[in-house]
This record gives structure tokens, sequence and C-alpha cells, in this order.
């Protein structure tokens, strides 16, 4: 009898003893959900991040990311998302809005993920952690960037006789003129009636986007590019077409864009030859840098999950991935970008984050487009245009 | 005296029963009826209630925000130059498009009405640029257009129609009027063929011509199917958006050509957050239409009813 009695309160403790362990190794092996969301350029782009989210999931057991593309207007969409409370974890965010977005609470702050965990913020390139900064603190880690450089036809430059892509403010005026004199294009420069390119003119002429707006060095900057469009030098894209793809219909033969452009000529025109070179310089050397963060919702019920895959996503391991297929620049100095990146990686420790952090800047980018469009009809003075921007800029 | 009452109870016993049947149908009418006007509550009065509540407040991503209050948006969407450039882009255009539209609409009708080959043909075919994506549509329109388009290719001109502020008002115009008209079409179709054959055989008998017939007959029948087709496509053109948001980038330029109030709108609640600001040019700018189609009630529609 008490020999049976032990038997049964053996196997009872042993019982107890399993649901325990299996409990233990449940809470061990908890696994936090966590989503992940941007938009997407192409299929490239949505398999890559695909392929980043697969990795970090087989390298951490205990949280899962899921990634989700968002089509469409992709701030219209997100401000929805942050309205209802149910933005995803981790997401891109451009530049150009985290001004605003940190201004409206959404975003969240980084710094004490970063003291906590150690993460090592000095790989970056400072101008471009910076357009992700406000003071000190952190709202994103940029998860790639490019800058501007100066894109020509080859085969139009060889027919003009001109052997180099222009370096200077004077060269790509000559250039032009050369062009329009042997008959090779009648306008051959495209410019954009977009301040993300007229800015970094404004820089290269010693002026700024930041600081005293309606300065002269900024006026005159306004002036040449406006003057290159009025004097029949240069035309603006047509509607629905932009510069890159005036330069693969050859109707272009020195444009400005990023490195945006090579996946989209090697796609779209890949019997066009090409060549980069740095971008122009006026009195110095200025440029814009177009940059996208991960960053973190301020909603989030898992922001150390989150942590976990953004800090890995933007370290170095994340980063040498993503470079892998050449489709943006790294923004990190300790992870090489594809090769044939020079004239872009050249602008990195003087190109502007573009949006420059301004909480005021998506919707006073309206206005600069806008403003421009008149400047170049002569319907406004580059001096009413300055002073519009400065204001809208201020909120104003 | 038993009889009586019986004969006196049947009376109050069907007027009971048809009160109670007419009751009956009363209630499931309502309850059909209260099924679509919950939607309409929830999806339309709701949120226009609460944009007028959010009118009043500084009003950004996450809700109410410290700061300016009371009249201060409407105030602000009052004063705001982009605001009136908005409405003043919106009075040309659709004093524009409206009458081209209904021209457009009525010459397709009245050329399907006819006894012509391959009818069903041409009613799809005028109908389709109603039905397809006006996205897709603008953006080959976009193309079509371009400087180096197959339009100015043809007809040897170098033009960026959408791309230039004086000529980007009137290409919207050209390009709405085409694809709207297959609805407009569709609308004098149907009063069309509810115009009696006996008078145009009097008319024909009176020995009138087919040019006569129409502005003597035709047209002035047709007097209901204008009324609503200035209601409804006036409305509808007041509320441009998807082709000043495409041809634009959502910029409303170049120079503001193509700013109009819901863009303007969207502008204010997606690009800067200012919700507040946003549903304040929302309720100014419904208030516009309200007056609008009250005074086109004054001016024609009674006559119509009457």
């Amino acid at each position: 009898m008490t020999k049976r009695l032990a038997v049964v309160l053996g196997l009872l403790v042993a019982v107890v003893a399993l649901a325990a362990t299996a409990q233990a190794g449940l809470r061990a092996h908890k696994v936090t959900n966590i989503t992940v969301a941007g938009w997407s350029s192409g299929p490239d782009e949505d398999a890559l991040v695909q392929q980043m989210v697969n990795k970090f999931n087989a390298t951490h057991s205990s949280v899962h990311a899921s990634w989700t593309v968002i089509n469409g207007d992709y701030g219209a969409a997100m401000t929805a998302r942050f309205a209802a409370r149910n933005a995803p974890d981790v997401f891109y965010v451009d530049s150009s809005v985290i001004g605003s977005w940190e201004k409206q609470g959404v975003i969240q702050p980084l710094n004490s993920f970063v003291k906590k965990s150690h993460y090592n913020t000095k790989a970056f390139y400072p101008k471009l952690l910076g357009a992700f900064k406000k003071g000190s603190t952190i709202y994103g880690f940029p998860k790639d960037w490019s800058p501007l450089a100066t894109e020509v036809n080859n085969n139009l430059f060889g027919r003009a006789g001109i052997k180099s892509a222009p370096r200077t403010w004077a060269q790509l005026r000559s250039d032009a003129k050369t062009m329009v004199q042997k008959g090779v294009s009648k306008h051959p420069i495209c410019l954009s009636a977009d301040w993300a390119r007229m800015g970094a003119f404004m820089y290269q002429n010693g002026g700024s986007l930041t600081k005293n707006l309606t300065s002269g060095a900024n006026a005159a900057a306004v002036n040449f590019y406006v003057g290159l469009l009025k004097s029949g030098l240069a035309y603006t894209p047509p509607a629905g077409s932009w510069c890159g793809q005036e330069l693969g219909q050859g109707h272009a033969a020195i444009i400005f864009e990023g490195n945006w452009l090579l996946p989209y000529m090697k796609s779209t025109y890949p019997n066009v030859h090409f060549g980069i070179r740095p971008m122009v310089k006026g009195k110095q050397n200025g440029n814009l840098a177009f940059t996208v963060s991960w960053s973190m919702a301020k909603s989030s019920s898992n922001k150390p999950a989150a942590w976990t895959l953004l800090s890995w996503l933007t370290g170095k391991q994340g980063e040498k991935l993503w470079m892998s297929k050449g489709l943006a620049l790294s923004p990190r100095s300790d992870v090489k970008s594809i090769g044939g990146r020079g004239p872009f990686l050249a602008a990195a420790p003087f190109a502007h984050g573009w949006g420059f952090g301004n909480p005021n800047f998506a919707s006073a980018y309206t206005v600069m487009g806008n403003d421009l469009n008149a400047v170049i009809s002569g319907s406004k003075t580059t001096k009413q245009m300055l002073s519009d921007v400065s204001n809208a800029l201020k909120g104003h | 005296m038993a009889t009586a009452g019986a004969t006196e109870a049947a009376p109050t016993r069907l007027r009971s029963s048809m009160f109670g049947a007419r009751l009956g149908e009363a209630a499931w009418g309502y309850g059909f009826a209260l099924v679509p006007f919950a939607v309409f509550g929830i999806f339309f009065i709701y949120p226009f209630i609460y944009a007028v509540y959010i009118s009043f407040f500084h009003w950004g991503i996450l809700g109410k925000q410290p700061g300016a209050s009371g009249t201060y948006n409407y105030a602000k969407v009052l004063h705001d130059p982009v605001f009136h450039t908005a409405l003043k882009n919106i009075a040309e255009y659709t004093v524009a498009v409206v009458p081209l539209e209904m021209a457009l609409g009525l010459l397709l009708a009245l050329l399907i009405n006819g006894k012509i080959r391959g009818r069903n043909f041409f009613r799809a075919g005028f109908y389709f640029p109603s039905i397809a994506s006006s996205v897709a549509i603008t953006v080959i329109i976009l193309y079509f257009f371009s400087p180096t388009g197959p339009f100015n290719t043809f007809f040897g001109f170098s033009t960026d129609w959408f791309g230039n502020a004086s000529t980007v008002g009137w290409s919207i115009v050209g390009l709405n009027a085409w694809t709207t008209s297959g609805t407009v079409m569709i609308f004098y179709l149907a009063a069309l063929q509810s115009i009696s054959n006996d008078v145009y055989e009097a008319a024909a008998l009176d020995g009138a011509s087919a040019w006569r017939t129409f502005w003597k007959i035709t047209f002035p029948l047709l007097r209901p199917a204008h009324f609503f087709c200035l209601v409804v496509f006036g409305i509808g053109a007041l509320k441009l958006f998807d082709q000043s948001f495409i041809v634009s980038g959502g910029t409303g330029g170049p120079n503001y050509a193509t700013t109009t109030p819901i863009l303007y709108i969207y502008q204010q609640a997606f690009k800067t957050f200012d919700f507040g600001v946003a549903s304040a040019a929302g309720v100014v700018f419904l208030g516009i239409i309200l007056v609008l189609t009250v005074a086109q009630w004054f001016t024609i529609g009674r006559q119509e009813a009457s």
C-alpha cells in the first residue's frame, strides 16, 4: 500500500515538475511580435527588406517581425495609423517629414535605448544622423541616403566635343552654350522647378536653407538657377516626366539627380551611356542629402523588441545586407556602398539633410514649388519667393 | 341588442386590424430605411458634426492641442491667399467644365438615341472613360499631351499642356469634360427616352425641321434633366481633387494653378497636420456649396418642381 502510494506520489511530482518546466520553457521562449512598415520603390526593395526581416527573425528567437509595404500616399496612410494609435512599431521616415512628425509627438526618442544598449552612433555620418535629431535627441537612424551628382549623356557630350562633365558653374554654362551652338541640343540642361535641386546651388553659393534665407547669396543662387532656365540653356521636365527620364530619352545632356537614377537607368534605358561626376560647385561645395530613417512609434507597446530590430537593421550587419543590391548608399562610414558610387559618397561630409528637422518643412515645400514656378514664369520676384518660403518655414 | 353590438364591433375590429397592418407596414418600412440611415449617420452625419467641432480647436494628429481656438481657424482660412486662389480656380473650372460636360453628354446621348448601327458599342465606348480609373486615365493623358507626346507631335506644337500655369486649368477642364460626359450621356439618354413619340410625330406633321424640333421640343422637355445635371455635376466639379493632385504631385502647382479647395483641405490635414484649419476650410466650403445649391433651387429648380 505504502509502495503504491509512493509510486502515485512520485508520478504526481513528476507531472507537476514537467508542467512547471514546460511553463518555464514557454516563458523563456515567449516571442514578441512586432510590425515593420515602409514604402517600396519597386519589387527589388520590397524583396530586400523582406530578406532582411527574415534574416532578423532567423537570428532572434524572442522577436518576430512582420514587414508590410504601404502603397500609395505613405504620409496620409501613416497619419491615419498614428491617429488610430495603431502605427507599426518600426517604420520608414523621410527626413523631410521627421520634424513635423516629431512635433506631433508620434515618434519615439531613441536616446535611452542607445544608452542602455551602448549602440555606436559614431559610425553614422554626422550630417545624416543630424537630419533625424532635434538638439541631442535622436528620432531615427538613417537606413540609407543619397546626395545629388552631375550626370551627363556621353553621346551628346561626345558629339559636342566636350571631354568631361562640368565641375563648376562657369563650366556648366559654357558646356551648355557649346552644345547649343553646335546644334547638339536645344536645351542641354534639365532642371526641375524644385527646391530639392536648387537648394544645392544655394549652399554652393555660400547660402543656407536654415539661416537667413533671404540672404544675397541665396538670391544670387536662385537667379543663377532661374537664369539658366530663362536663357534657354536649361528646361524643366514636362508634367509626368523627370530629369532621369529626360536623360534616358536623350532630351537632356546634363542633369542633377541622386543614386536612385542608377537602378532606373539600368532597368529603363540600359543602352544609354551616361557619366556620373560629383555635383558641380560654385564658391564652395554644396549638396543636399536625401535620407530615410528607421524610426519607432511612440505608441508602440513593444519598444524593447522594436529597438532590437531597429538597431539590427541600422547596425553593421543589417546595413551590409541592405547595401548588397546597390539600391542606396550606406549612411555608416564602416559599411561600404556598392562600387561606382564615389561621386555620390564624396558629398557625405558637406551634404545637408533635406528637411533640416524643420517642423514646418512639409507644408513649406508646397510654397517652395509653387513660388519657384512663379519666379520662373516671371509673376514673382526672387525676393518675394525667399520671403514667402522663409515665412512658411517659420510656420507663418 | 346583441346583433347591434356585433355590428358596431365589426368596424372597430376592422379599423384596429387595419391600424395594426399599417403599423406593421410602417415598421417594416422604417426598419429597411434604418440601415441606410445608420450608415449615412455613421459615415456622414457624425464625421460632419465632428469636423465642425474640430474646426474650433487647434487639432493635430493625436487630437486636441494647446493653442489657438474659437474662430481662429476660420479667420486663418478666410485670410489665406492660397484659399482665395483655390476658390477662384474652382469657380473658373466649374463655370467652364459643367456646360461643356452637359453639351458633350447631350450630344452623345442624341447620337446614340437614334437608330444607328453598333449603338450598344458606342454606348459602351462613350461611357468607358466614366468608369475607368481617373488616376490611370490622367497618367495616360499626361503622356498624350506631353511636349513630345502624340498630340503635340501630330499638331506640331511643343506646349507642356499640364505643366504650364496658363494651360493646366483648361487642360483639366478638357480632360474631365471628356471623362464625365459618358455619365451625363446616361442621364440625358434616360430623359430623351421618356419624351413621347407623339410630340415628334406632331412636329413632323407640321413640317418642323430636325434643328427646330430639337430647339423647340427636345431641349425644353429636357429641362428636368438639365437641372439635375447642373446640380449633380456642378457639385461634383466643385469637389475636384484627383486630377489636381496627380498633375501637381499634391502641391497644387505650377504656381497654385491646380490648387482647389479640396486639395487645400488635404494639404492642411496631411502636410501641415492642422486638422482644425482643414475642418474650418471644409465647413466654409460646404457653406459655399450650400448657398450655390439653394440659389440654383430658387432660380431653376422651383420652376421644375412646379
